[in-house]
């Protein structure tokens, strides 16, 4: 399966947490923690983070734009790291290795901080905290982990690089929008084709279609806007309803999600229509990158 | 005591039969078996029809259940003439007409007109949709009661039904092991209340959700769960005003002689799970 294997270890292995810089952490918080779900943890030099499973956390939101956002991404070790760093920069990408006090804000042990081509901020990192208390939300959303992200890029060939480098492997194809595959499931991360960079969806997954049906009917009772679903990605089998809140900040509760079978296979391809992106009938509602026509 | 095998059918008056083949083909998704002079006959699964629309006056809603053979029959026929209900016995020409070998007619407690049912047939050919929205057969209904109490007992005492399960003083009541073959719901008259289909997956229930949505067809409960037989379920209004479901996943007894029918509270969860909320159903709607 995944071809650039070090050994029989992969460079990296999850994809462990998503840093938000957002203009009103407050009322992000609000949403994140009462709306969405999440358990907030005490925050610190400005940030306010959330759990979301055994993790210390996994989202966090601060009000610098400058170095507030970014996105986690497990290392297996720190020999991976010098390998990811390695062909990175042989490739061309700005990696630099991080500050303790960097680290420290990211509550990891050791990381490099690169940016793909479109410009987003990926934070490669070894040994994310862990708990040692379980995961305690504040309403019975049924979350059960941090699942994955979806990425806009704005350069889609080299951003893919940039993964297939880190060892991420297509799992399919609609029109541009690439399923990366970086473990046993389907996907975690999807890059999809956009005017601008950033994090278009963090995911969570959720118990059951239980659970996502009874968030779709809490949105709608706590009058949130539903992007899109609840509905099912025909490639992956994902069932997922993304939601927004302040400042256009997109969640989703996923599950049901494939797993990659034993057998290596090429990506599909699926057209870049309605019926590729959910083969419900759900459709997205004024985020571009969800619909069809992106 | 009467044997109910199964739900066979139901009949329904329309002054519009264009209108009800519309519907019923491309929003609902059964297949035409026949067109007669004044009836459209409708397949949802191996049965030669389970639905029939007759010219006629909407408030003409039949529901046939299957029994036994002949002598079952007959025995139901003296059953119910010994309590009163006045039974019709079905002519040759009206058997043909509902495709059964033989028939009897007559009213439950609220009014709702009933028939029993013998070797209703069989088609050789397998039911092919008109739309893919997965149907898998014709399952149960909804039944207007304007007496639960009472009609719980005619259902259960003189039919043999049992209740599954109660929400207030809603029975549901099986007749084979699954959950439920018969809903009674409290209402001012008799009729149906709904008529339901069982789709594949869950897929077409929330796929019928946005198929049905963009045509415009009024949902008025879910996409939901019942609590009750776990069935994730979609409720939608056809022509005349009735109401279908589709559903999935309906629990079955699997132990007839221990189960304990649960109660639960008339509420909205007890109908739904997932939070959904009936609209424009004589339901609780807090």
């Amino acid at each position: 399966m995944i071809a650039v294997l070090n050994g029989t270890k992969p460079l990296i292995t999850s994809v462990c947490y998503v840093r938000y810089a957002v203009k009103e952490p407050q009322a992000c918080a609000r949403f994140v923690s009462e709306i969405f779900g999440l358990q907030q943890v005490a925050s610190q030099d400005g940030e306010v983070a959330f759990r979301s499973d055994d993790r210390f956390r996994t989202v966090s939101l601060s009000r610098d734009q400058a170095d507030g956002a970014s996105i986690g991404i497990e290392a297996w070790d720190d020999a991976a790291l010098q390998e990811i760093g390695e062909r990175l920069r042989a490739q061309g990408f700005a990696v630099r290795p991080a500050s303790p006090d960097e680290c420290q804000q990211r509550y990891v042990q050791s990381a490099l901080l690169a940016d793909d081509a479109s410009g987003n901020r990926i934070d490669l990192v070894t040994r994310p905290t862990r708990s040692g208390r379980r995961y305690f939300p504040p309403r019975d959303a049924g979350i059960v982990q941090f699942q994955g992200v979806g990425l806009r890029s704005i350069d889609h060939a080299r951003d893919l690089a940039f993964w297939r480098l880190l060892g991420a492997e297509v799992a399919d194809w609609v029109g541009d929008i690439a399923y990366l595959r970086i473990d046993h499931l389907h996907h975690r991360i999807a890059l999809y084709p956009s005017q601008r960079p950033g994090l278009l969806y963090a995911a969570f997954e959720v118990e059951a279609l239980d659970q996502i049906m009874q968030n779709s009917y809490y949105m709608q009772e706590n009058q949130v806007k539903i992007v899109q679903g609840p509905g099912r990605q025909p490639a992956s089998q994902q069932i997922f309803l993304h939601v927004e809140g302040p400042d256009g900040l997109i969640l989703s509760y996923v599950t049901g999600t494939a797993e990659a079978g034993g057998r290596p296979r090429p990506p599909r391809q699926f057209p870049p229509t309605a019926s590729s992106l959910c083969n419900w009938g759900s459709e997205s509602k004024g985020v571009s990158e969800l619909g069809a026509q992106s | 005591m009467i044997q109910l095998k199964d739900v066979s059918y139901v009949r329904l008056g329309s002054p519009d039969l264009e209108q009800a083949e519309q519907f019923a083909t491309a929003c609902l998704g059964l297949q035409i078996a026949e067109r007669g002079k004044a009836d459209l006959y409708l397949r949802s699964d191996d049965r030669s029809h389970t639905l029939c629309y007759s010219e006629g006056n909407p408030k003409d809603q039949t529901v046939g259940f299957e029994v036994d053979d002949e002598a079952s029959l007959q025995n139901a026929a003296a059953t119910l003439e010994a309590l009163g209900h006045g039974v019709h016995a079905g002519t040759a020409e009206e058997a043909d007409r509902r495709k059964v070998k033989a028939f009897i007619g007559f009213r439950d407690p609220s009014g709702n007109h009933i028939e029993l049912v013998v070797r209703p047939e069989r088609s050789g050919r397998r039911y092919f949709a008109s739309r893919d929205a997965g149907i898998t057969g014709f399952s149960h209904v909804g039944l207007n009661s304007t007496d639960p109490a009472r009609d719980e007992r005619f259902w259960t005492q003189i039919c043999n039904a049992r209740v599954s399960d109660r929400i207030g003083d809603i029975p549901l009541m099986r007749v084979n092991a699954i959950h439920h073959t018969i809903a009674l719901v409290r209402a001012p008259q008799a009729g149906i209340q709904h008529i339901n289909h069982q789709v594949e997956s869950s897929d077409d229930v929330l796929r019928s959700y946005h198929f049905l949505n963009e045509r415009r067809v009024p949902i008025v409960f879910g996409p939901g769960r019942h609590p009750t037989s776990g069935a994730r379920f979609l409720y939608f209004k056809g022509p005349d005003g009735m109401i279908f479901e589709y559903s999935v996943g309906v629990d079955e007894i699997e132990d007839e002689a221990t189960h304990r029918p649960r109660q639960f509270g008339f509420e909205p969860t007890s109908f739904c799970m997932w939070g959904s909320k009936p609209a424009g159903m004589t339901l609780p709607n807090k």
